[in-house]
């Protein structure tokens, strides 16, 4: 009477482990589908987009590099982006050394304020950015864009060193101090090597972030100051061919050096874990 | 003791570029789109008035644009749950060596290095008539004939649960790391079968992971532009394309303003009540 429920039982369990399996893997093809259909387009022979793509050719790349309005998109995006980068990581990381390590009255209200870009919708912010930034007089500008990029990147980099500290002994800095370090040596030598892996995680992120970011750079572009992801976006609103697939895939090949320093520097699960949002 | 006396002083320092930044850019941003969305109308510009969010709450076009972003967001953020905690499940609980994981991790977080642009064209590649799914569908005998994919909601829901699914997947992930596996091999010892511990052990303890990650992703979906923007080719409008049309076409500020003040209190309103109502249960 117990051995029948029991094997049925087994069965079923065992049908579900495969069926776990197999939308599991389904789930990760559609993860990588089209991410892995433009890559594909672009190295199409054909004149249209094909995917797959009809015989192989590089072509379309070298239009691309061909082609000044393209490689000036891309050459804005990478300033932008090493732009951001650095600018968010010098302001957000002593943000987080200081958030992290003192205890005052409104610390929480002040790391609220850091970390409240990440709720307020991408588009209300690029909104009200347009806005002031026009009463200001500098929107529509490389600036204007490069403020809203570092307003949406810091909050991730404020997370990752914070989150990175949290594991770390106080006690350590302080031995630093006591033995004579100045606080620019004992962070030199002591927080900066142990925050090392939440400054670089979050360092990337940011970079990728700008890098990819549309829906608050659109709204400062022009026709002369117009980044690759928005630059692309008008584009295909008119036309789709394999050379937008061949920007698009360029935009994909930076990304993922990003994701591959960042798999390599830190670790992707440990990133993962530590992932600001 | 003089250290001690200095380094508080030296850490508020610390503070003040971003501080300096919040201040300078941040708040006046938000302050700029609540002030002119109530000074800057068409009659009697100048003057204080609700008649910006009026227009908006009177009209049913805007209405119903509000009630399909709301739609949407809610089944995206189903649909990115389901497959998520999948994911994750599979990854945490059955991927046993180190380089298959480290691969599954590397697929999972692809996409988000990915531009929202770039994902939306190649989905609008892969689901057209002709496009790879279509294809792959009628070759399975799946279908008789190209499924309608894109430019409808179906193309919309499947490229904002393919922006969102990492969100979920890397949250609830975390925390079904967290838990004991101990705590499911007891249920099983004491007779529990693999289906009855998950939902007794694993489910309720994995809850949190799911709050957080539903959480995320609605309010990115509710934000949402460029994919719904691409995949239903301009026919179906979200608020934030309303918002877009305001701005950069119409040149409305101050009836732009209503709306992005309007999707910010909505999005902040129903993430705080399922917070709150969670929390009761």
């Amino acid at each position: 009477m117990t051995a029948r429920p029991a094997g049925v039982l087994e069965a079923v369990e065992r049908v579900g482990g495969v069926l776990l399996r197999a939308l599991a893997v389904l789930t990760f093809v559609y993860l990588l589908l089209p991410i892995a259909v433009i890559v594909g387009a672009s190295f199409t022979a054909s004149d249209f987009l094909a995917f797959p793509p009809r015989g192989l050719t590089l072509r379309w790349y070298w239009t691309f590099t061909q082609t000044p309005g393209w490689l000036d998109s891309f050459t804005l995006s990478l300033e932008l982006a090493a732009a951001t980068t650095g600018l968010a990581t010098a302001i957000g990381v002593p943000a987080a050394l200081a958030l992290a390590r003192s205890r005052f009255r409104g610390q929480r209200l002040l790391s609220g304020l850091f970390l409240s870009p990440l709720v307020l919708p991408q588009v209300v912010l690029g909104v009200g950015l347009l806005q002031y930034l026009t009463l200001l007089g500098i929107a529509r500008t490389f600036w204007a864009i490069l403020i809203g990029h570092v307003l949406l990147t810091l909050p991730y980099i404020i997370r990752s060193v914070m989150a990175t500290l949290a594991g770390v002994d106080p006690a350590l800095e302080e031995a630093a101090a006591d033995l004579g370090a100045s606080p620019p040596v004992a962070f030199l030598t002591v927080t900066l090597p142990v925050i090392q892996g939440g400054v670089i995680a979050g360092a990337l992120f940011a970079f990728v972030i700008s890098w990819t970011n549309v829906e608050v750079t659109m709204f400062f572009t022009t026709s002369r100051l117009n980044p690759l992801p928005v630059n692309i976006m008008n584009y295909i609103a008119y036309n789709v061919d394999p050379l937008v697939a061949a920007v698009s895939a360029a935009s994909v090949y930076v990304s993922f050096v990003v994701l591959l320093l960042i798999d390599a520097t830190v670790g992707l699960d440990r990133f993962a874990e530590t992932r600001p949002r | 003791m003089s250290d001690d006396a200095v380094r508080p002083r030296a850490r508020w320092r610390l503070l003040l570029p971003a501080v300096a930044v919040m201040l300078l850019f941040l708040v006046p941003t938000v302050a700029s789109i609540l002030v002119g969305s109530v000074v800057e109308h068409k009659q009697a510009p100048g003057h204080p008035t609700a008649e910006n969010y009026l227009r908006f709450l009177g009209d049913r076009y805007y209405l119903g644009t509000l009630g399909f972003t709301l739609r949407i967001s809610l089944v995206t953020t189903l649909c990115a749950l389901l497959l998520g905690y999948l994911v994750a499940y599979y990854l945490v609980r059955s991927v046993r060596s180190r380089a298959m994981r480290r691969l599954a991790y590397l697929i999972v977080v692809a996409p988000l290095f990915t531009s929202s642009i770039v994902r939306s064209f190649g989905w609008m590649v892969s689901l057209g008539n002709n496009g790879i799914v279509n294809r792959t569908l009628l070759d399975l005998g799946v279908v008789e004939r190209p499924v309608r994919l894109i430019f409808n909601e179906a193309g919309v829901v499947i490229g904002l649960t393919h922006v969102l699914l990492p969100f979920t997947v890397l949250t609830i992930a975390a925390v079904l790391q967290q838990i004991d596996v101990s705590l499911e091999e007891a249920a099983m010892d004491l007779g529990a079968s693999r289906l009855v511990t998950f939902l007794t052990v694993t489910l309720p303890l994995s809850l949190p992971g799911v709050v957080a990650g539903s959480l995320i992703v609605f309010t990115l979906a509710m934000s949402a532009y460029v994919t719904p923007a691409v995949l239903s080719g301009g026919r179906l409008k979200v608020v934030p394309m309303l918002i877009y049309e305001q701005y950069v076409a119409v040149y409305d500020w101050g009836f732009g303003g209503a709306m992005a003040m309007l999707l910010l209190a909505l999005t902040l309103l129903l993430t705080s009540v399922y917070t709150r109502f969670l929390r009761t249960v």
